[in-house]
């Protein structure tokens, strides 16, 4: 496969993850040229860029070449601007086969941290439909598989375990979105050995707050916040309103726009490791990615940030 | 444990509403020039109404159902939404009860349900659902901002054939076929209507009004026959 990523972003990821061994985990991380923004992730030295890619409704366009092609040029924008982690699920329609084609004809860079979930209703145990979502990505690995909205997690935890074991996937993870099941989620998080946990976090929802950002943290949880616009509806609103940034977030954060805004506020917090906005457009897709460059705005700006909203 | 109280409704519709209008215009290109054939037999269809050939409209319908089952929801929806290709199979099971009252001696009781004035609001319900089915929400969609491209045809999309069917069922059954066509296609309609709404769309609003006027041309037809038999009683 031709591919005009992997040299450069790998030798890049090994330098940070050399850098980042020596820091406390989830510090912040500066990296590369660009001040772009590794978290670690896991007890390993391991990192991935703080703005991922989410695929729910963007990615899936059916077999229609015309949406096809013009996704893989979302996917190829990302890779240019060092993305790391693509999350989809078989929930998510044609999401995994759009991922495949555009994998395909861009190459699969090393950077890629492709995140996958297991969901009941999709029929099929966790093996058979982890062995299919691989054929549809066109991969041969996963590096994280989740149970997606706690669906079946019992067995289906079970088994994703087990294939971690046996170095089939890298990561095993769970998922919950628009504040579902945290009590259960919670105790899951507590009593089992997972890597990831995913759930939805935003500048406006912020419940995770209290009790599973504090609980990942203590336990070496990685964290991916969903949801970071609410579905979109959050930063839609503030732009056909032409709400006005704050003066101060140019200075205090580098922000010159709400996309920086409102993932900065998010990826900042010591617990989240990275957030994955969907987009279906290039041109948000580089907003969003400029949030993952430094710098990052620091505790108290954090609580101004959720003020200014608050005052809208 | 699946707890599906926790989800929504948003939650099983996976695409935006650009998706979707793209993939009713795909069908329109896919079929091309289908469309005039299925346009045909809607004319086709209301001729029969007309003529009160019951049967034979069955059997027409019956068709159309089975085709968009397998076009529209197997070939294209399912692509899109893991749900579709069990919708399709809904859309057979309509093709197959279409069969059934077409082969079980199905007419209209003419003697009953021509006489009493809800009835006769139900059937112009019905002829006024039927006519938009195929032709006036086609229109109406491209006048609110969908391009010609888009515009939903009867026998290809889902929503003109089930509006259509439902209009055309109120005008010529009465009783228990009524409501057992009328069933599938209000159904889907619902569905669709739903959908729409989650896409956030005022085309939604249309699809319910159609489902709003759609029930009351049945309660118009259910009461009215059931009028007409009280009075033979006393
Ligand atoms: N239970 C779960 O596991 C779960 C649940 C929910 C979400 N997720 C994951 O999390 C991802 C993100 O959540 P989400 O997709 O629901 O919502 P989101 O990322 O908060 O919002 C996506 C929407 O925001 C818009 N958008 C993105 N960037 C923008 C920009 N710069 N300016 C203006 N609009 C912008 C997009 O529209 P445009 O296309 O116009 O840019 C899209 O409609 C999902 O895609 C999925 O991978 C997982």
């Amino acid at each position: 496969m031709n591919n005009r990523f992997t040299r450069r972003q790998g030798l890049k990821l090994l330098g940070v993850g050399l850098a980042a061994s020596m820091l406390p985990s989830w510090s912040l991380l500066a990296a590369s040229n660009q001040n772009r923004l590794y978290k670690r992730y896991s007890s390993s030295d391991k990192t991935l860029p703080v703005i991922g890619l989410g695929t729910w409704r963007t990615f899936n366009v059916g077999s229609d070449p015309q949406l096809m092609n013009a996704r893989a040029e979302v996917v190829k924008a990302f890779f240019e601007l060092g993305g790391g982690m693509i999350d989809s699920s078989p929930m998510y329609g044609s999401a995994p086969d759009v991922m495949g084609h555009a994998l395909n004809k861009l190459g699969t860079p090393d950077t890629l941290f492709s995140a996958e979930k297991v969901w009941s209703p999709a029929g099929g145990s966790a093996h058979q439909q982890v062995a299919e979502l691989k054929s549809r990505w066109q991969l041969d690995y996963f590096d994280l598989v989740q149970v997606h909205n706690l669906t079946d997690w019992q067995e289906h935890l079970a088994a994703l375990m087990k294939m971690k074991a046996e170095g089939r996937i890298g990561y095993v993870g769970i998922t919950t979105s628009h504040g579902r099941r945290h009590q259960d989620f919670e105790q899951i998080m507590a009593s089992e050995a997972i890597d990831f946990v995913q759930l939805s976090y935003s500048i406006n929802q912020r419940a995770v707050e209290n009790r599973l950002l504090p609980l990942a943290q203590e336990k070496g949880i990685a964290v991916i916040a969903n949801r970071p616009f609410e579905g979109g509806r959050l930063i839609q609103d503030l732009k056909r309103r032409n709400t006005a940034l704050p003066e101060w977030a140019e200075a205090e954060c580098g922000c010159t726009s709400w996309a920086e805004f409102l993932l900065k506020f998010i990826v900042s917090h010591p617990a989240v490791t990275c957030a994955i906005p969907a987009t279906t457009r290039v041109e948000h897709l580089r907003e969003n990615m400029r949030a993952g460059l430094s710098p990052m705005p620091s505790a108290s700006t954090r609580e101004k940030m959720v003020r200014y909203i608050e005052s809208l | 444990m699946n707890d599906w109280s926790s989800y929504q409704l948003q939650d099983f519709i996976p695409f935006s509403v650009d998706i979707y209008l793209r993939l009713l215009e795909r069908l329109n290109e896919n079929f091309w020039p289908l469309q005039i054939l299925t346009l045909a037999l809607g004319i086709a269809a209301l001729w029969l109404v007309a003529r009160h050939h019951s049967r034979w409209l069955c059997l027409l319908l019956a068709l159309i159902w089975a085709f968009v089952g397998y076009g529209f929801f197997i070939q294209h929806y399912a692509e899109l939404n893991w749900a579709g290709g069990n919708i399709g199979y809904f859309f057979f099971t309509q093709s197959f009860l279409l069969l059934l009252v077409a082969f079980s001696g199905a007419s209209v009781d003419k003697s009953i349900v021509k006489q009493h004035v809800l009835t006769n609001l139900s059937v112009v319900i019905g002829w006024a659902i039927g006519l938009a089915g195929l032709i006036a929400l086609p229109l109406l969609s491209v006048m609110i901002g969908h391009t010609w491209t888009q515009a939903e045809i009867f026998g290809i999309h889902a929503d003109p054939t089930a509006i259509t069917s439902l209009g055309f069922v109120l005008i010529l059954f009465s009783g228990w076929r009524l409501w057992l066509l009328a069933l599938i296609p209000a159904l889907w309609l619902l569905i669709s209507a739903l959908t729409w709404t989650v896409l956030g769309t005022s085309w939604s609003l249309v699809l319910f009004s159609v489902l709003a006027t759609v029930l009351l041309g049945l309660l118009c037809k259910s009461v009215g026959g059931w009028m007409v038999k009280q009075d033979q009683f006393i």
